[in-house]
C-alpha cells in the first residue's frame, strides 16, 4: 500500500509540474483525486484541486477506448474546452495546424485550451492518428 | 489473451530437458519453424530442441541466436501493470540467463512509455549489462510522439540520423525500419518514400538466397487496420523482399504473439514486457488490458530467434515471464 500511495503522489506531482509549465492559454490540469491521496507534504496538491475544477467549467471531451466522446464540438469563441483522458492508454490532443498541443496525457490527466478565434480546429492523437476530432468555434 | 486462437495448446507434450536457465513452471513455449508450418506448443517444461528437432533432445542446433525484446514502455504505471520496471528487469534477467548468450538484441520499439527523462537510459543501460555484443533499436510511437523523434534520433539515429539501418551477421541480412514518424491525422503508420527508396537500394544487390530479417515496430502486415495495426505502405516494402527465399519479419506494437506466413515471408509480432493488449477487434479498442495479478507474467515476455546456416528458416522461441 505504501508503494502505491507513493506512486500516486509521484504522478500527482508530475501533473503539477506540467501545470507549472503550461503556456499559450493551454492548461494541463490534474483532475484525479484518488481516495487516500492526501499525505504529508501535499499542500501543492490541495491547491491544485480547485484549479482543476475551475478549469472544467467549459465543455469536456472524454477519451475512452481510443475515442473522443464528442468528435465534433461547436462552441462560442472564448470557450475553454477540456479533454480528459479516461483511457488506460497514453494519448495526446494536438491540432493539425499545431495551434494547440497537449503533452502526453496519462490516465485521468486533462488538458484545456481556450478558443479565442472563430474557425474549425481539427485535432488528433499523435500516438494514435486514427483518433481525430474537431472543435468548431463560432 | 492466452486463450485465444493465437496459439494452440498441447497439454500432452512430454517432458523436456532443461539446462537453459529459464524457469520451469508455467512456461509458455511457442515455437515455430518459419516456412514449414508452425509447431506451437505449450508445455510445463523449458525451451529445448524437442520441438525444433525431434531427433535430438539437447540444445537447439544454431549458428547464432538473437533476442527480440519489445514494448518495454518504461514509465508505464497504469492499472495493467503497476511494476512495469520490475517486469522489464525480469526480462533482462532472462536474457542474462540465456546460455549460450545471444549474439545481439533487437528492441522493436516503445522503449519508453512517455519519453520522460531517464527512460531511454534505463533500457540502454540494462541491455548493455547483458552479454550480447550489440543492441539494435527502432522506435515505437511512444518514443517519438512528444518531440517528433528528436531525442530518439539523436541517440539512435546513427550516422545518417534517419534511424533506419541494415547490417549483416553471419550471412543473414538484417534491416530495421521506422514506421512511427510523421503520423498524420486520420492516417496510419508509414515508412515514407525516402525510406522505401533506401530499402529498395539496400536489398537490390543481395542474392535472393540471402536470408533476410526485417524488424519494425508497427506490424508491416495488416493485423487489424481499424486499430491502426498495419503499416500504410508496408506492402510496397514487402514487394522489394518477395524475391528472397527466406524473409522473417519481426514486429511489436500489439503486445501479443501473432504469426502469419505468406509465400516466403514469415511475420511475427512479439509480447511486451509491460502490459498485454486485447486480441484484434476484441472490445471497444486497443490499449492496456488488466489481467488478474497472478496471470500478468504469463502474458508478458520476450523472444529468442535461432539461426542455423543452410536452413532457410529461423526458429522462433517465445517465452513468457511466468
Amino acid at each position: 500500500m505504501n508503494g502505491s500511495s507513493r506512486l500516486i503522489r509521484v504522478r500527482w506531482l508530475w501533473c503539477l509540474a506540467v501545470l507549472g509549465t503550461a503556456t499559450f492559454g493551454a492548461l494541463a490540469v490534474p483532475t484525479w483525486a484518488p481516495a487516500g491521496q492526501s499525505g504529508p507534504g501535499t499542500a501543492a496538491g490541495q491547491m491544485a484541486q480547485p484549479v482543476a475544477i475551475a478549469a472544467q467549467a467549459g465543455p469536456r471531451i472524454e477519451i475512452t477506448k481510443h475515442k473522443f466522446s464528442r468528435p465534433t464540438l461547436t462552441v462560442p469563441a472564448g470557450t475553454t474546452v477540456t479533454w480528459l483522458n479516461r483511457d488506460e492508454d497514453l494519448h495526446t490532443v494536438v491540432s493539425t495546424t499545431l495551434a494547440f498541443k497537449s503533452a502526453g496525457l496519462e490516465t485521468d490527466e486533462a488538458y484545456s485550451y481556450t478558443f479565442t478565434k472563430p474557425g474549425v480546429y481539427e485535432y488528433f492523437c499523435t500516438l494514435h492518428p486514427l483518433m481525430t476530432g474537431k472543435v468548431i468555434v463560432k | 489473451m492466452n486463450d485465444d486462437s493465437t496459439y494452440a495448446r498441447d497439454a500432452d507434450s512430454p517432458e523436456v530437458s532443461g539446462g537453459d536457465g529459464v524457469d520451469r513452471r508455467g512456461f509458455l513455449q511457442c515455437m515455430a519453424w518459419a516456412g514449414t508450418g508452425l509447431v506451437w506448443t505449450v508445455t510445463g517444461g523449458v525451451l529445448s530442441s524437442r520441438a525444433l528437432s525431434p531427433a535430438s533432445a539437447a540444445e537447439p542446433a544454431r549458428d547464432f541466436s538473437f533476442v527480440q525484446i519489445s514494448d518495454t514502455h518504461i514509465g508505464f504505471k497504469g492499472e495493467a501493470n503497476k511494476d512495469a520496471l520490475g517486469t522489464f528487469e525480469q526480462a533482462i534477467a532472462r536474457i542474462k540467463a540465456l546460455d549460450p548468450a545471444p549474439s545481439f538484441i533487437i528492441h522493436t520499439g516503445d522503449i519508453t512509455h512517455t519519453q520522460k527523462a531517464g527512460a531511454f537510459d534505463t533500457v540502454t543501460e540494462a541491455l548493455k549489462g547483458t552479454k550480447a555484443e550489440r543492441v539494435f533499436y527502432i522506435p515505437g510511437e511512444n518514443d517519438v510522439f512528444a518531440d517528433g523523434g528528436t531525442e530518439y534520433l539523436g541517440r539512435f539515429g546513427g550516422p545518417t540520423g534517419t534511424g533506419w539501418q541494415s547490417f549483416d551477421y553471419k550471412g543473414v541480412h538484417f534491416v530495421g525500419l521506422i514506421n512511427v514518424l510523421n503520423f498524420k491525422a486520420g492516417g496510419l503508420g508509414s515508412l515514407g518514400q525516402a525510406q522505401l527508396d533506401w530499402l529498395k537500394k539496400d536489398v537490390e544487390g543481395l542474392a535472393s538466397s540471402t536470408p533476410l530479417v526485417v524488424f519494425a515496430h508497427v506490424p508491416l502486415w495488416a493485423v487489424y487496420p481499424k486499430w491502426g495495426w498495419v503499416t500504410d505502405d508496408g506492402e510496397q516494402a514487402l514487394g522489394y523482399l518477395k524475391r528472397f527465399g527466406s524473409v522473417t519479419v519481426l514486429n511489436g506494437h500489439i503486445h501479443q504473439i501473432m504469426q502469419k506466413v505468406e509465400g516466403n515471408i514469415s511475420f511475427y509480432t512479439a509480447l511486451s514486457t509491460a502490459f498485454p493488449q486485447p486480441a484484434p477487434g476484441v472490445g471497444a479498442g486497443p490499449g492496456p488490458v488488466k489481467v488478474p495479478a497472478e496471470q500478468l507474467r504469463s502474458v508478458l515476455g520476450l523472444r529468442e530467434v535461432n539461426y542455423v546456416q543452410g536452413k532457410s528458416r529461423l526458429a522462433i522461441v517465445d517465452s513468457t515471464l511466468a
